[in-house]
């Protein structure tokens, strides 16, 4: 694994690059090669290279000049993700269009704004009631049967049989889920939260915005949950808000081809995530019933483009989630009109009095948050290896299938050994607390302790041991219980089902917590109630979530709203902080691990430290492709549909000469903006010979986004080939550009602070040298002996 | 109306303090400590009937016209007290084993009956005994001692085992009554042999289970039947040790070991036969370094 990362030094810096192979060898049409090109290397697949188009299109040619292989690691950047364009782009059209468009017009943009924030409340609310409804059904039939068979086996002999069943409902569940996933949608698997915070972040995911992807996502989660799984359904509502408001604010489907027409002006990548970010919230909100974590998440997670205003309606679209799903469920409870159950996740009401706590309990707080940082980062290091074991070795999709049933299998399984093994017998409550009790072995009108924890779906088990009284379940039982749900969540999470690891985080830790506090009242020899195992339940599950996702700010507003509890707000807050403090010494957050480890080109809050002396002459990648300002149409093609240079962003300048001489910029004009062109043949020819033809707008440009066709689709005929193209109109006239000793972290706050997609490197005399995008500084990071490099793969 | 009302409370419990003070003016010795806690919140002490007699009759003298307590509303208050003791008894009575249901349901309706004539504030002669009995004074004893009985008839869900105007026990009780009397006697023939009974009662004891469930399902139960079948259940399991013991240990054993094997088999084969993914590397282009790139710059510039 050494040789892979390497190690960027002072002193053997020169040595190392040249160590490095050209890959092709100037092998292409001599008529591309007009850039400096300086030792025979031809661009290869420069950073910010990907195609537009989603689909990754095999690059044959780099295939002959064999590239190094290597095995699947987190020190890997893919090609696959790009970056977004969130920097408006101020050609001409995009004047003309905001000359022509009156005070009117702007008001009512905005109003538009709100209406479709609503409209993403609505609708998230309304698919998380959906997955609702739908597990608590599916759960209870699969309960009910089991239960049935189990008092059937229990009486004539024969328990195995019930176990066998269990085992084959499960899976067949989970079957069905991660066929849908595996097969259809890969990307729909897991919580969702690490894509969302990389499409927050400004990186392209494929294919993760998609309807197509909700849909898989949507049904996969309630398979799973169904399934008995160690999972939730909260992460994936975040996941499935932002897709709705990615859908909802382009006012058309492309997967279903259906255009209502509505929201046009919405449809570019700034606007568009703008709104993710509400739908983010919105998820978050339907989720925990939490409208202001919702906020906070989304500004937690892409809070660089951010304003008040765009605060407020996210806030908007939160509540409205929240309001909605709280609406139709208590419709479906048959109350309607009462509202008092706004999240999918429900913690319970947390009486006054057990709610208090007293100054000594602090310390107490703060052991348990360090035990949940390290109990957290614990659960990271095992998931790690597991992911990256599971990235090599089991990657087709029928493994993945295998995988996950035998999981579901393995968890019934376990459980139903708990279960039966447990000798501890609880009286049946009055109020029916346990929505299926199991007698199994225990007198008559008793119930199987551990059967609350491990014979009903996550959540309840929760919920349970928050609000069980005290004597409900003994020590033994809760140990057990949190060191197998433990190793059951860790195996769970990162396979191919779309699954959140809230609940499985907050399950484990309430059950250590409520131990926890149940050995501190054997400690105390008096009788006091402040040692109420739930509140050090709750206290264990704040601990033990923020161990293992590292958020900050919005999982304490999370919680303190999820629990309907302000009084807790200071000791969650100081939970999480401890925990966060402990488990960042060990390893990073489990949704940055699961980042690393699909190498996503992801920019943290700031550059690693210590790269003050890297210039962006160093970062960047140079021998840019550069066009003319009127640039002959053969030669657009013949740039674009080079397969090994995926080129993104191209600079245009005044005069590209022969020679190996950079030239003077004067704009910079995008591969989807040239496809347009090409496709609606804008060439100057043209616009002499046939002045009937309908002026471009920017309208054209948003219609072919988000998926603007191949090049391979467009045809060009030999005529047209020699056409030229005048690109003035249409290029960005004043791209930022920085001098080539900027360092490199003032490369980086101007990138995360804008949103840049490309950044072109020009020298004293603004002649272009180089551009950098998201991968030339996403490849630096903090390791273990100081600054190293990832390296570009394809994945 | 609320406003008149609180004036004239002030105005009688000013009335009631005058009268205190001028019976303490007149005689002294008389001042018992009843009087003497009686704030002038309190108008009307309604516990103590010899205290009540003498302030009312003290009262009567002096001013006719406020009188509070008529003759009817103490004849109320008089039934009320001989219904209450006669229900609390009963409840005490039929604590253990709970049996208040069955034996208690006239007494509350009595009780009710009573209260709500009180409350209802329908005398002869147009007389109110509603705010005269039950909310002139801070206590409001009647309503208190009234609703703690209420609640704990509530509670006790008594109701459902009753007919409609808790007339008399309903046929469904009555029938869970009749087949746990079988069990019971059952239990009773076999007390000493415990197998014997475990398997020669185990149909009864079936039955009423099953019965339970039902009527739980239906809403059917009062705290008597529950009581009288935790009690049987108890007695099934724990004194007779009828439940199913765990038998077939080994084969859930085997299945579960079964079950845990698989995975281990299915992660060695893969990690033995699947390919292990590789990535390719791709090298990007970048300036050669910086010494080459001022190189380049100085020849050009």
């Amino acid at each position: 694994m050494a040789n892979i990362t390497k190690k960027v030094s002072w002193s053997s810096r020169g040595d190392d690059r040249g160590e490095r192979t050209p890959l092709l060898n100037g092998a292409e049409d001599s008529k591309l090669n007009r850039q400096l090109s300086g030792g025979g290397i031809f661009h290869i697949g420069r950073l910010s290279t990907v195609d537009l188009e989603e689909e990754i299109t095999p690059e044959e040619d780099i295939i002959r000049s064999r590239p190094k292989e290597i095995p699947h690691n987190e020190k890997l950047l893919s090609l696959k993700y790009e970056s977004l364009d969130y920097d408006n782009s101020e050609n001409q059209l995009f004047l003309e269009e905001e000359r022509r468009m009156s005070q009117m017009g702007f008001r009512c943009l905005e109003i538009t704004r709100w209406v479709i924030c609503g409209l993403i409340g609505l609708l998230t609310g309304l698919i998380a009631c959906l997955i609702d409804i739908a597990v608590e059904n599916l759960a209870g039939l699969k309960y009910f049967a089991v239960k049935q068979n189990i008092e059937k086996f229990t009486e004539l002999g024969g328990l195995s049989l019930s176990l066998i069943l269990w085992a084959v409902l499960n899976s067949a569940f989970v079957m069905v889920g991660a066929i849908i996933v595996a097969f259809f949608e890969p990307i729909a698997a897991g919580s969702g939260i690490p894509q969302i915070k990389c499409y927050l972040n400004g990186v392209k995911v494929p294919r993760v915005v998609r309807l197509k992807t909700l849909v898989v996502k949507v049904f996969g989660v309630i398979c799973s949950v169904a399934g008995g799984l160690a999972v939730g359904k909260e992460g994936p509502m975040i996941h499935s808000g932002a897709v709705v408001a990615a859908g909802v604010s382009q006012g058309r489907s492309t997967s279903l081809k259906k255009d209502f027409k509505m929201f046009e002006y919405f449809r570019r990548d700034t606007e568009k995530r703008d709104f993710v970010s509400a739908g983010a919230a919105a998820g978050v909100s339907a989720a925990f019933g939490a409208p202001v974590g919702g906020v906070l998440f989304s500004l937690e997670e892409g809070a660089s483009f951010w304003n008040q205003l765009l605060t407020w309606r996210i806030f908007f679209a939160s509540m409205v989630s929240s309001f909605t799903l709280n609406f139709f469920l208590s419709i479906y409870h048959q109350k309607p009109g009462e509202l008092s159950s706004p999240g999918l996740i429900n913690f319970g009401r947390f009486d006054s009095d057990s709610v208090q706590y007293n100054l000594y309990e602090i310390p107490l707080f703060i052991i348990m948050g360090a035990l949940g940082g390290m109990l957290g980062a614990l659960f990271n290091l095992l998931n790690y290896w597991l992911t990256i074991f599971r990235i090599r070795y089991i990657h087709r999709p029928c493994l993945q299938v295998m995988e996950a049933m035998l999981v579901a299998a393995v968890t019934a399984t376990v459980s139903f050994a708990m279960i039966y093994f447990s000798t501890e017998c609880q009286p049946l409550g009055p109020d029916h607390t346990e929505e299926y009790p199991l007698q199994l072995f225990c007198a008559d009108g008793e119930y199987n302790a551990m059967a609350t924890a491990f014979f009903n779906t996550p959540e309840r088990s929760v919920r349970s041991l928050f609000h069980n009284p005290p004597g409900t379940y003994n020590p033994m039982t809760l140990g057990v219980f949190t060191l197998a749900y433990f190793l059951l969540a860790v195996w769970t999470y990162g396979l191919t089902v779309s699954a959140g690891v809230f609940i499985p985080s907050l399950l484990i830790g309430a059950a250590w917590g409520r131990l926890f506090g149940i050995l501190l009242s054997f400690i105390t020899t008096s009788k006091s109630i402040w040692a109420d195992p739930g509140k050090y339940a709750l206290i264990g599950a704040a601990a033990q979530l923020g161990g293992i996702v590292r958020m900050t700010l919005s999982l304490t507003v999370i919680l303190v709203e999820a629990t309907g509890n302000v009084t807790y707000g200071f000791p969650i807050m100081l939970v999480l902080m401890t925990a966060k403090i402990v488990g960042d010494y060990f390893v990073e957050g489990l949704y940055d691990i699961h980042i690393k480890l699909q190498s996503v080109p992801f920019l943290h809050w700031e550059a690693p430290p210590t790269s003050h002396w890297l210039t962006a002459r160093e970062v960047m990648s140079s021998q840019v492709t550069c066009f003319n300002r009127i640039e002959k149409v053969g030669t657009i093609v013949d740039v674009l549909s080079n397969t090994s240079t995926n080129h993104n962003g191209f600079p245009v300048v005044t005069h590209v000469t022969e020679i190996d001489e950079p030239s003077k910029l004067c704009g910079l004009v995008l591969r989807s903006q040239l496809i347009v062109l090409l496709k609606h043949k804008v060439f100057v020819e043209r616009a002499f010979s046939r002045f009937s033809q309908r002026k471009l707008q920017l309208k054209d440009f948003r219609d072919a986004y988000p998926r603007f066709p191949p090049i391979q689709s467009i045809h060009v005929s030999q005529d047209e080939r020699e056409c030229m193209m005048d690109l003035t109109e249409f290029m960005n006239p004043t791209p930022y550009t920085v001098p080539q000793e900027t360092s490199l972290p003032r490369v980086f706050k101007l990138f995360r602070a804008l949103g840049l997609r490309h950044l072109v490197v020009v020298d004293n005399e603004n002649r272009v040298v180089g551009l950098v995008t998201r991968k030339d500084l996403a490849r630096y990071h903090l390791g273990k002996d100081g600054l190293e490099e990832l390296q570009l793969a394809q994945t | 109306m609320d406003l008149s009302k609180c004036t004239i409370a002030v105005l009688c419990s000013f009335v009631a303090w005058t009268i205190t003070l001028m019976n303490c003016l007149i005689s002294p010795a008389e001042m018992s400590g009843d009087v003497a806690v009686k704030l002038p919140g309190a108008v009307i002490p309604v516990s103590k009937a010899n205290s009540l007699e003498f302030f009312y009759s003290l009262s009567l003298s002096s001013f006719p016209e406020d009188l509070e307590v008529n003759e009817y509303c103490i004849e109320l208050l008089r039934i009320y007290g001989q219904r209450y003791v006669t229900f609390a008894n009963c409840l005490v009575f039929y604590a253990r084993p709970v049996k208040v249901c069955q034996n208690c349901y006239t007494g509350f309706k009595g009780l009710k009956e009573i209260y709500l004539n009180i409350s209802s504030g329908q005398g002869p002669g147009n007389v109110s005994c509603h705010d005269s009995l039950t909310r002139s004074d801070r206590l409001m004893l009647l309503y208190t001692l009234y609703s703690n009985l209420e609640d704990i008839w509530t509670s006790a869900k008594c109701d459902q085992c009753l007919t409609e105007h808790e007339e008399a026990l309903t046929n469904d009780t009555r029938y869970f009554m009749a087949t746990l009397n079988q069990s019971l006697s059952c239990f009773e023939q076999y007390k000493d042999n415990h197998s014997e009974l475990c398997k020669d009662c185990k149909p009864r004891y079936k039955r009423l289970n099953e019965l339970y469930g039902k009527m739980e399902k239906n809403q059917t139960l009062c705290i008597d039947i529950e009581d009288a079948m935790n009690i049987t259940r108890k007695l099934w399991s724990k004194n007779f040790g009828c439940s199913f013991p765990r038998e077939e240990t080994v084969p859930v054993i085997a299945v579960s070991s079964f079950m845990l094997f698989l995975p281990i088999i299915f992660y060695l084969s893969s990690f033995l036969h699947s390919e292990q993914k590789k990535r390719k590397l791709i090298h990007p282009k970048r300036a050669k370094s910086s010494s080459s790139l001022m190189n380049i710059q100085d020849k050009f510039s």
